[in-house]
C-alpha cells in the first residue's frame, strides 16, 4: 500500500486545517495579479526583469555531478535569479495561519526555500521567481485573509495586539487599510509608499475566520480538547527525553 | 481545580489598560476586550519619552551634533502608535515606565551586578596554617580582629606597610569592605561583630544549623572591592586587588618580613588556593575572565539571591525573586549587552518579573499541586512528590496550558506579553518552577520548561524567536543524560552551557528552577553555603532579598548605588 502521509494528529478543525496547510490541499479565495504582487512585494518594479547574481546555469558550464543528476535547479536557480523574501504576520485572533503552518506548507510543497518561523512573523527566503510563486500560493488561497495576515518586511508588532474595531490587524506602519468592503494596501512590504493602491480583497467574517484558522483558542477550539494532540506532543516529549537518558528504552 | 481563581495581574492590567497613564487616552474598557484603540500618539504620550526628548534636544544644541531624536524611527514614524503604557514590577505596586527597566536607566540594575562582580569568598584558614605551622606566630580571636580591621582600611585603597603611597579616596570607594563568618559558634562569638556575618541572625535557625555544618570549623571572608574599581577593570580584577590587599594586610597586622617567603604561601592562598569566584572564567572564544555573568552557574546564582532566608515557607516566591534577578542579569547584561550588543533584550527579560502574570500561573500551579499532590509545593522534604515523567506532563501540561488560556481569555495580558519569547518564558517558567517546587528536583522542573516549550508551540503554532527551534526542540533530550557535554545537573549549568549560550529568556528561568527546587525542599542552599552567606549581609548596597522591589527602586530612582564619582567632577 502507498505511504500517504498523515500530515498532522487531532480531531478538531484547527488539526484539519493544520494537516491542509502542510499538504498544500488548500481552498483558493481571490486573485492577485502578477504586477499586483511585485508591488506589495516591493523588490523590483513591475514588468522588470529579474535582476540575477549569476549567468543561467545553463551557461555556466558547471561540471556534472550525482547531485546536478538527482536534483533539478527551480526555475529560480536555473536563471540566476538573486535571493529574495516574502515575510508574513498572523494575526493570533484567528488568522487562518500561524508561522509553523506557513513555514511546513512552504518547506513540504515548493523547493528551494528557506523558512524561518518566529512568533510575530513568519519569512521565506528563496531564489525570486521561486518566491514569487510561493507568495502567490499563500495570498490567494485560504492560508491568508487581507484583515488577520499581512506582507511585513521589517517593523511586524502587531500579531498579539487586540484588533482594531475595524478588524484590520495593527500596523505601525499602516501598509494596509479598510476600504469599502476590501483591503488595500498602498505601501508595500517594507512600508514604501508604492504607486497604485492593491487591493487584496474581502476579509474574512468573524465566522469564517474562526472555522478556517489553525490557531488554537479558548474561545474557539480550546487546545486542551484536542486529546489527540497533546497525546502526541507527550510521545514526542517522551522519546525526545527518554532518548537522551536511556536510548536503548526508546 | 478551577481556573476561575482572581487573576494576580487583573489589577495591573486594569490600570495599565484602561487608565490613562500621561496623555496615552488609554481610558476605559475592559481586560478581556478584544478590539482596542489606537491613537497613534507617538512618544508624545508618554513622560519618560518626552523627557528623552527635550534631553536630546538639549544636547543636541549644546554639543553641535544630533543625538536622540524619536522621529528618526522608521523614516519619521514614532514609538507610540499603539499606547505606550508603564509596568508593574511583580510583587509590588511599583508602577515604574518600561524603560526605566533598561540597565542604563537603573541604577539599581547596576549595582546588582557590580555587587556580584566585585565579591570574592576567601579563605582564612590556608593563611592561618601558614603564620601559624611555618612561621610559629600565633593566630588568635584578637589578631584576627586586628588584621580585619587592618584590611578594611586596605582593602578600599589605603596605605599599610610603604611610606609616601598613593591612596584613594575613602568617599568614593566607601562600598568596599571585608566580613568574615564561619560554622564554628564559638569563633564567632569572638569576633567583632562589625566583621562578622551572624549565621545565626541573618538565617532561620534550621537554615543555619544546616549552614553552619556545612562550613564547619573553616573561616572565610567576604570580600567586597570597590564599585568604581570593578567598573574600571573587570570580574577578574576583583581576586586580585582583594589578594593584594589581603597579602598586604598580613604583613602588616602580623608584623612580618615584606619579602619573606611565607608571603608567597598567603599569595597564592589569596589568589588561588582559598578564593572562590562568583564566575567561572569562560573559554577563550567569550574571551571572559571569571566574575563574568556568564561564568556564574545557575546554582551559585540561586544562592546569590537571599530571598530563600526571608520566606522561606513560599517556595514560589522565591523562585520568582531568583527568576526576576536571573533575567535582568544574564538576559539584560549578559546576552543583551556582552554577547549581543543590544539594547532591546530589556523588552524580552521584563516580562518575567512585571505585572504579575508569571506570578499568577506560578501561584495558579501551587495551588494545584497542593491539591492534586497532597501538600507537595508546601516548603518540606517529605511532602515531595516523586519525580517521573508522568508527573512532570501532568504539571507542565496543566500549568502551559491554564498560562495560555490567560492569554486567549485576557487580550491585555496577551498584548503586555506581545512577543511569543516573552510568552515562551513566562509559560516555561511556571511549568518548571512548578514541578521543581513539587519534587524538588531540579532537572524534572528543568524538562517541565522542555515540555511546556512543546505544548506553547503546538497551541498558537508559533513559539519564540529562530532560537528557540534549537535551544527548545532539542533540550529535552538532554535533560536526564549526564555524559560530558550533554547534560548536567541544572545548578551546575550555567550560561555557557551548551545551546544555553545564546538564547534570551532562558537564563532567568533555569535558575529560578535551580532555586525552586531547593525551595520547595526548605534547602538552606542550592549549591553552594559559602556564597550564600556572603551575600547575607544587608551592607551591600543592592537588597538581594528583594531583588525585584530593588529595580522597582532603581526605576522610580529611588536607589542609591555606590561607586558615584560627584566628588571629583564639577558640581552641576
Amino acid at each position: 500500500m502507498a505511504y500517504k502521509p498523515q500530515f498532522y494528529p487531532g480531531a478538531t478543525s484547527v488539526a484539519e486545517n493544520r494537516r491542509k496547510h502542510m499538504s498544500g490541499k488548500v481552498e483558493k479565495l481571490r486573485d492577485i495579479s502578477d504586477d499586483d504582487l511585485t508591488l506589495v512585494l516591493g523588490h523590483r518594479a513591475p514588468g522588470s526583469d529579474y535582476p540575477s547574481t549569476h549567468p543561467p546555469l545553463a551557461e555556466m558550464g558547471e561540471p556534472d555531478d550525482s547531485i546536478r543528476q538527482l536534483v533539478e535547479a527551480t526555475p529560480g536557480a536555473k536563471a540566476g535569479d538573486r535571493v529574495r523574501y516574502v515575510q508574513f504576520v498572523d494575526s493570533m485572533y484567528n488568522g487562518p495561519s500561524v508561522p509553523y503552518f506557513r513555514s511546513y506548507n512552504a518547506a513540504i510543497n515548493f523547493r528551494g526555500v528557506d523558512p524561518g518561523t518566529l512568533s510575530g512573523r513568519q519569512v521565506v527566503e528563496a531564489r525570486e521567481r521561486d518566491m514569487e510563486q510561493l507568495a502567490k500560493f499563500q495570498l490567494e488561497t485560504e492560508m491568508t485573509c487581507p484583515a488577520l495576515s499581512s506582507l511585513r518586511g521589517a517593523t511586524v508588532h502587531g500579531h498579539s495586539l487586540r484588533l482594531p474595531e475595524d478588524g484590520v490587524m495593527f500596523d505601525m506602519l499602516d501598509r494596509a487599510r479598510k476600504e469599502g468592503n476590501n483591503i488595500v494596501m498602498h505601501k508595500d512590504q517594507v512600508g514604501r509608499p508604492i504607486d497604485k493602491k492593491v487591493n487584496l480583497g474581502k476579509p474574512m467574517s468573524d465566522e469564517e475566520a474562526a472555522k478556517r484558522t489553525t490557531i488554537y483558542r479558548v474561545d474557539n477550539v480550546a487546545f486542551r480538547d484536542d486529546k489527540e494532540v497533546i497525546e502526541w506532543v507527550h510521545r514526542v516529549f517522551d522519546q525526545r527525553t527518554i532518548y537522551g537518558f536511556k536510548p536503548m528504552n526508546v | 481545580m478551577a481556573n476561575d481563581r482572581k487573576k494576580m495581574f487583573a489589577k495591573h492590567m486594569e490600570i495599565k489598560f484602561t487608565k490613562e497613564h500621561g496623555t496615552n487616552k488609554m481610558e476605559g474598557g475592559k481586560i478581556t476586550d478584544m478590539v482596542g484603540k489606537y491613537y497613534r500618539l507617538g512618544v508624545d504620550q508618554n513622560p519618560r519619552k518626552l523627557e528623552m526628548k527635550k534631553a536630546g534636544q538639549e544636547i543636541a544644541k549644546k554639543r553641535g551634533l544630533v543625538g536622540y531624536n524619536p522621529m528618526m524611527h522608521c523614516g519619521g514614524i514614532p514609538l507610540g502608535q499603539r499606547a505606550l503604557t508603564p509596568s508593574f514590577i511583580s510583587g509590588t505596586d511599583m508602577m515604574v515606565e518600561i524603560d526605566d527597566l533598561h540597565y542604563v536607566n537603573n541604577s539599581a540594575m547596576q549595582q546588582m551586578w557590580d555587587d556580584i562582580r566585585r565579591t570574592v569568598v576567601v579563605g582564612m584558614d590556608l593563611a592561618h596554617e601558614t603564620l601559624e605551622k611555618r612561621l610559629g606566630i600565633e593566630v588568635t580571636p584578637e589578631t584576627i580582629n586586628h588584621y580585619l580591621e587592618t584590611l578594611n582600611h586596605a582593602l578600599p585603597g589605603g596605605a599599610v606597610v610603604q611610606e609616601h603611597m598613593v591612596e584613594t579616596h575613602p568617599a568614593l570607594v566607601d562600598d568596599c569592605y571585608v566580613k568574615v563568618f564561619t560554622g564554628d559558634d564559638e569563633l564567632a562569638d569572638e569576633i567583632d561583630k562589625q566583621f562578622l556575618i551572624d549565621i545565626n541572625k541573618t538565617f532561620p535557625e534550621d537554615q543555619a544549623e544546616t549552614i553552619k555544618a556545612a562550613i564547619g570549623k573553616t573561616s572565610w571572608q567576604a570580600a567586597h572591592i570597590p564599585t568604581v574599581v570593578s567598573r574600571v577593570t573587570d570580574g577578574a580584577q576583583t581576586s586580585r586587588w582583594m589578594a593584594m590587599q589581603v597579602g598586604m594586610s598580613f604583613i602588616s597586622a602580623y608584623s612580618m618580613c615584606a619579602g619573606e617567603a611565607a608571603v608567597a604561601d598567603l599569595s597564592y592562598a589569596a589568589k588561588h588556593a582559598g578564593v572562590l569566584s562568583m564566575g567561572e572564567m569562560l573559554p577563550a572564544r567569550r574571551a571572559r575572565g571569571p566574575n563574568e555573568p556568564g561564568g556564574i552557574s545557575f546554582g551559585h546564582f540561586a544562592d546569590i539571591i537571599q530571598t530563600s532566608r526571608v520566606t522561606p515557607e513560599d517556595p514560589a516566591n522565591v523562585a520568582l525573586e531568583v527568576v526576576g534577578a536571573g533575567c535582568m542579569l544574564y538576559d539584560q547584561i549578559w546576552l543583551g549587552s556582552y554577547m549581543s550588543g543590544g539594547v532591546g533584550f530589556t523588552q524580552y527579560a521584563t516580562a518575567a518579573y512585571t505585572n504579575n502574570i508569571l506570578d499568577d500561573n506560578l501561584y495558579y500551579n501551587v495551588d494545584y499541586i497542593n491539591d492534586k499532590y497532597n501538600g507537595a509545593a508546601k516548603t518540606g522534604k517529605d511532602n515531595k512528590v516523586k519525580a517521573t515523567l508522568d508527573v512532570v506532563k501532568d504539571i507542565a501540561t496543566e500549568s502551559t496550558i491554564y498560562g495560555l488560556e490567560n492569554y486567549e481569555k485576557y487580550p491585555t495580558t496577551l498584548e503586555d506579553h506581545f512577543g511569543g519569547s516573552q510568552r515562551a518564558t513566562s509559560l516555561s517558567a511556571a511549568a518548571g518552577c512548578a514541578t521543581a517546587i513539587a519534587t524538588g528536583n531540579g532537572n524534572a522542573g528543568l524538562s517541565a520548561w522542555y515540555l511546556s516549550m512543546y505544548l506553547h508551540k503546538e497551541a498558537h503554532g508559533r513559539l519564540g524567536f529562530f532560537g528557540y527551534d534549537l535551544q527548545d526542540q532539542c533540550g529535552a533530550t538532554n535533560v536526564f543524560s549526564y555524559q560530558s557535554d550533554e547534560g548536567l545537573a541544572i545548578e551546575l549549568r550555567g550560561p555557557n552551557y551548551p545551546n544555553y549560550a545564546m538564547n534570551v529568556g532562558h537564563q532567568g528561568g533555569y535558575s529560578g528552577i535551580t532555586s525552586a527546587a531547593h525551595a520547595g525542599r526548605g534547602d538552606a542552599f542550592a549549591v553552594n553555603p559559602l556564597i550564600k552567606v556572603c551575600f547575607a549581609d544587608s551592607l551591600l548596597p543592592f537588597d538581594f532579598t528583594a531583588p525585584r522591589k530593588e529595580f522597582g527602586r532603581g526605576a522610580l530612582r529611588e536607589f542609591e548605588p555606590a561607586g558615584e564619582r560627584s566628588l571629583i567632577i564639577p558640581a552641576k
